[in-house]
């Protein structure tokens, strides 16, 4: 009997600092052949061991395409967290994983795609963005809205700057408070779908940030005609074995690990907790 | 399935002969006259006319604190599962509580066994002992899982004038009696009879509590409860987590890292989804952070027509334990009663 407790060790290759709080950790599978097998889809996240501090879930933050790494960004916010940021190169970790479900891809061939991201919400939506600009001509238009606290919140600079020098792409940022330096524009993510025109009827937004940003800009997506199916977000819950056994991540009669995490505008509003 | 008749001048015997084949887990009276399901040294310590155990059997399949991995930090970072092998039998235990690790099974079998209680499940032999005196506080009839099984055991006991009726209930259960053919006899119909007429008297016999668990399923699955059903029982739950303990079926659990000399270890606990910061994530969001949320959570898990769908069951066997155990008056009989009801009284 396969033991799905039972971590693949890893190895920190690459360590970033996104900002103050957030670092990307670039991680390989150390065993050769786990490493092959080892094949995600945006979406998917992992368990992350640190040994002695513990195991919690994160996003898988890259595309899985043309590397035989994969990028985790974590927030440092709590002892195991705390205890990961203490790690440099070189260092040991565990993975289980991949784990749930993930965005659509074929499914959405053809159509306008839009991102809506907010704070350490554009982790999980990376992976997404960084497969669908590659293939961008299966797609009629690729836009990535995103916002953060402040200027000193906005995580992957580097990337952002990319995404909106580009051609093939729009990208627009936003911040809640504008700090010294700032020109761009000020207010909520949702204040910057007015600066943008997309087609609803062809158009899918792929959706993630805070529980107070999502649930507005699903209503800001809703009230410019998106459809509930065409609304993609990825939940975020306490986790614990990533299997659907230990139950922190339930939700009515879904477990966000294996039922999720992604899950249609139309699924989350059939959940018990949901909230308008 | 196959029934044999099983003398009581034999049964010391049989019972010696199971302990030698693995360790024989039986109801056994503690100092202070309660019951607890633990294991036996002699056929002399089974409790054989107990009503209910303490405990149900959860811990031997799923123990309250388990290591699930060792690891050690020298150099290279090396990591070890560590399983529990030991063949055991379970005699004469509770039907309910029988039925009770059908739900764990299903739980934790599934497309994603876990190996840990595999295990041990595969390791393991129940034979139930029909229960022909309900305590004051069972309501098994309720929730489909006793004082008689139909199935799920692999030998159900019904003590008889002559001897126990052995009813085989599954293959496990036809090798242990036919490895032990020499102690048992062919049962006749008026035996047979017998076990059928102890049952209907049985189910004469329950006391007051009553769980309307099929009204409070259509309830809860059609999202129609009462909110003020969640803030009343709020008003009274001090979220204790007894009853999640106590329950038979209630199996979560949750991870822990720790030293241990030179060594690390891995451990799960069990946890209870009435607590606070059962779901609290390390942002410090909660998605439930009224204690009636936690309460509508725990009943809807047990209860609605969407579990009961991916379980195969409800998970309420009626063994009466959140009843013995809830300080608060806020256990499945008091829930199910408020739901039906839209007050809780």
């Amino acid at each position: 009997m396969r033991n799905p407790y039972l971590p693949l060790l890893a190895t920190i290759q690459k360590v970033k600092s996104e900002t103050y709080d957030t670092t990307t950790f670039t991680l390989r599978v150390d065993d050769a052949e786990a490493r092959q097998a080892f094949q995600h889809r945006p979406g998917q996240f992992v368990e992350l061991s640190v040994f002695g501090a513990g195991e919690a879930p994160f996003c898988i933050a890259s595309s899985g395409y043309g590397r035989d790494t994969f990028d985790v960004s974590v927030r440092k916010v709590g002892r195991l967290t705390g205890a990961l940021h203490e790690l440099g190169e070189g260092a040991q970790v565990g993975i289980r994983g991949p784990l749930g479900n993930w965005f659509p891809f074929e499914e959405v061939e053809g159509k306008h795609i839009l991102f809506v991201g907010g704070g350490i919400g554009l982790f999980p939506l990376r992976p997404q963005i960084q497969d669908v600009y590659r293939e961008r001509e299966r797609f009629a238009s690729v836009t990535v809205l995103y916002g953060a606290r402040t200027p000193e919140d906005l995580v992957y600079r580097d990337e952002l700057e990319q995404w909106q020098e580009q051609d093939g792409m729009t990208c627009l940022l936003t911040v809640d408070v504008a700090t010294d330096g700032w020109t761009g524009n000020v207010g909520v993510v949702g204040s910057l779908l007015p600066k943008i025109s997309i087609d609803v009827s062809s158009a899918v937004a792929f959706v993630c940030g805070p529980p107070i940003m999502i649930r507005f800009v699903v209503q800001d997506l809703s009230g410019i005609g998106f459809g509930e199916d065409d609304i993609v977000t990825t939940l975020e819950r306490h986790m614990r074995c990533g299997i659907g056994k230990c139950n922190h991540c339930m939700i009515g009669d879904k477990w966000v690990c294996k039922d999720g995490p992604v899950f249609t505008y139309r699924q989350m509003k059939a959940m018990m907790e949901f909230e308008e | 399935m196959t029934v044999r008749l099983l003398r009581y001048n034999r049964i010391d015997e049989l019972v010696a002969r199971l302990m030698e084949s693995a360790e024989v887990i039986a109801p056994r009276y503690v100092d202070g006259g309660d019951t607890f399901y633990g294991p036996i040294d002699s056929a002399s310590e089974v409790a054989w006319d107990y009503r209910t155990a303490v405990e149900p059997l959860k811990r031997f399949l799923l123990p309250q604190r388990e290591t699930i991995l060792r690891f050690s930090n020298e150099g290279k970072v090396e990591v070890e599962p560590e399983y529990d092998e030991r063949e055991r039998i379970f005699l004469g235990v509770r039907c309910c509580d029988v039925a009770g690790v059908g739900v764990m099974d299903a739980m934790y079998g599934g497309e994603i066994p876990d190996p840990y209680y595999m295990n041990r499940r595969e390791r393991a032999t129940f034979i139930a002992l029909t229960c022909q005196q309900p305590d004051a506080h069972c309501f098994c009839v309720c929730g489909d899982a006793g004082p008689f099984l139909d199935k799920g055991y692999d030998q159900q006991w019904t003590a008889l004038e002559d001897g126990m009726l052995v009813e085989v209930g599954s293959e496990r259960g036809e090798a242990l009696a036919k490895a032990h053919e020499d102690l048992l006899e062919s049962a006749e119909v008026e035996h047979i009879a017998a076990r059928h007429r102890l049952a209907r008297e049985a189910e004469e016999k329950f006391g007051d509590f009553h769980a309307y668990i099929a009204a409070a399923m259509r309830q809860l699955t059609m999202n129609e409860v009462a909110p003020e059903v969640w803030e009343q029982a709020a008003d009274r739950c001090v979220e204790c987590g007894g009853c999640t303990f106590l329950c038979p079926t209630c199996s979560c659990f949750t991870i822990t890292d720790r030293w241990q000399d030179s060594h690390g270890v891995r451990e799960r606990h069990w946890d209870a989804c009435l607590y606070t910061c059962y779901a609290r994530e390390a942002s410090g969001h909660n998605p439930r952070p009224e204690r009636g949320d936690r309460l509508r959570n725990r009943f809807f898990h047990k209860v609605s027509h969407q579990w009961a769908q991916r379980n195969g069951r409800h998970a309420c066997v009626g063994c009466g334990r959140c009843v013995a155990g809830c300080m608060a008056w806020a256990h499945m009989p008091a829930g199910t009663e408020a739901i039906r009801r839209g007050v809780m009284t």
